[in-house]
């Protein structure tokens, strides 16, 4: 049987088609763009931000759900088939649950921005199904996951993070309307800490399991450090999230304590991927990866200064900022740089159906100004925060929103190369 | 199947998946692997200094994110017969 052509071929049925994992991916950089930009505008706002409609509420939706979860979205449609060697029975929905989580999330932050009531409603309304579809269709996989059981655990753990926060979600959405709750500002955190830690956060250690050590090309990872950090990060997002409801201090305090023993599990786990891979030259996205993890060690000790009542200028906006945008902003913008132009190589068959290289598709000049944007906005907007500085915080987010677009070009530049290469094969 | 142990002073012995030399060149058993190792015991082969191949993989699964990895290494791919449920190809260098 013959040759690279045919083999290819039949390769390519256990990919998506192109047009699935791309969308979400090109939506979550242009996304990006807006998420700074709504920043800019509400740079006055941000350092004392203790929650309430506006562009700083706009801005953390822009970022949370269209790029972070767009991106959790299709980096999962993509990934999780192939690691539990369960491939998705129909396409479709993966794409009805972009069309509702993408125009949902622009009128969601439209509605926040402007406290405009039926925007939120008809926005949360949408992503909401959108996102009970991705849960269906990720629910349905790891159901049928016959292997990488740490992976598919640590992805049942993020669709009931995702059930509490889309839910919380919505009742804060009523609230607006109908003053429901009586502690709104708990509920508005333990509905952050869900989103971050609990549906993106299990997510990206579990994914990472499998993409870093892929990546780095290591042996497969110690399953006792993928399962520590899954169960110290689920005791921790109990504990905490209880402590928060019942506002008892002590209980927040205690939940710290798994879950730096989520953290430094998922350290020790990544420590050793790196120790055994064969790729030592590993380039800039895994500056950004790095960079990512110490920016989640960072908001965890913001996160216990808060708890412990210490006097932190600025602190809930830092502590989310650098959760948001210092951790998993960072983290996934190295990440999609990764898998972007792998999946495009895939798809993007050259001659007799050789892969095209991915040098041939990947432009690396707009990728080293993200990289310098992106560190040098997240260092002002800090710095911005801790000193209550809105020029700072506007410089921050404008060489931010600077970064998104050099990003959003490199995305551009990979779907263009992509659509040339498979009409001239 | 044939095929023996690798020799015990083989620099990619320590690499997943069962590996041995027929006539034909070297053999990579992958099977029943969860990835990445199916990825880094045929890459770590090819990353072998002396290793020109040609090379032959028996898989129970298209490789699919391999393909780029053999492009840059600058392999070609080519899918042989072989056993019920198995994907076997034959990995040759580019001249």
């Amino acid at each position: 049987m013959s040759m690279a052509g045919s083999f290819l071929g039949g390769a390519k049925n256990r990919l998506l088609p192109a047009s699935v994992p791309f969308r979400f991916f090109l939506a979550a950089s242009g996304f990006q763009v807006l998420a700074w930009a709504m920043l800019f505008v509400g740079a006055p706002d941000l350092a004392g931000y203790a929650g309430g409609t506006g562009p700083v509420l706009a801005a953390i939706h822009l970022l949370t759900l269209g790029v972070l979860v767009l991106c959790a979205m299709g980096a999962s449609y993509q990934l999780l088939p192939v690691v539990t060697r369960r491939p998705m029975a129909r396409t479709w929905p993966a794409r009805l649950s972009f069309w509702f989580v993408a125009p949902g999330t622009l009128l969601l932050a439209y509605g926040m921005a402007n406290a405009a009531l039926p925007a939120l409603f008809s926005g949360g309304g949408l992503v909401s199904a959108g996102l009970l579809v991705f849960a269906i269709l990720t629910g349905n996989n790891l159901w049928r996951a016959g292997n990488m059981a740490v992976v598919a655990a640590h992805g049942w753990g993020a669709l009931v993070a995702l059930a509490g926060f889309v839910a919380i979600g919505v009742l804060l959405i009523a609230d607006f309307q109908f003053g429901l709750l009586t502690e709104r500002r708990e509920m508005a955190l333990v509905h952050m800490i869900l989103a971050s830690f609990g549906f993106m956060g299990l997510l990206v250690l579990g994914l990472s399991q499998v993409l870093i050590p892929m990546f780095v090309l290591s042996r497969g990872l110690p399953a006792r450090l993928g399962w520590a950090q899954l169960a110290t990060g689920i005791a921790a997002l109990g504990l905490v999230g209880a402590g928060v409801l019942m506002q008892n201090p002590g209980l927040m305090i205690a939940g710290f304590v798994p879950g730096i023993g989520a953290v430094i599990a998922h350290f020790a786990a990544m420590r050793t991927a790196f120790r055994t891979g064969m790729r030592k030259r590993l380039g800039l996205s895994f500056i950004l990866i790095r960079a990512s993890w110490r920016f989640l060690g960072l908001g965890l000790l913001i996160g216990l200064a808060l708890v412990l009542g210490l006097a932190l200028p600025g602190g809930p906006a830092l502590f989310g900022f650098v959760v948001l945008a210092g951790w998993l902003l960072t983290f996934l913008t190295g990440i999609l740089q990764r898998i972007m132009p792998f999946l495009a190589s895939m798809h993007a068959s050259g001659h007799a159906g050789v892969p095209a290289l991915l040098s041939d598709l990947t432009a690396e000049f707009p990728l080293r100004i993200h990289a310098v944007c992106h560190f040098a906005a997240l260092t002002l907007v800090m710095a911005g925060i801790v000193f209550d500085l809105t020029l700072s915080i506007r410089i921050g987010a404008a060489l931010g929103t600077l970064g998104a677009l050099a990003f959003l070009t490199f995305a551009i530049i990979l779907v263009v190369r992509l659509w040339a290469l498979s009409n001239r094969a | 199947m044939t095929g023996g142990l690798p020799d015990r002073d083989w620099p990619g012995r320590h690499l997943p998946g069962r590996h041995w030399q027929e006539g034909d060149g070297l053999h990579i058993d992958v099977r029943g692997l969860d990835p990445p190792e199916p990825m880094v015991a045929i890459l770590g082969q090819l990353d072998q200094p002396d290793q020109s191949g040609p090379v032959t993989v028996h898989h129970d699964r298209q490789p699919i994110y391999l393909f780029p990895e053999l492009a840059m290494r600058g392999w070609t791919c080519t899918q042989i017969p072989g056993d019920p449920g198995e994907i076997r190809l034959r990995l040759n260098r580019t001249p």
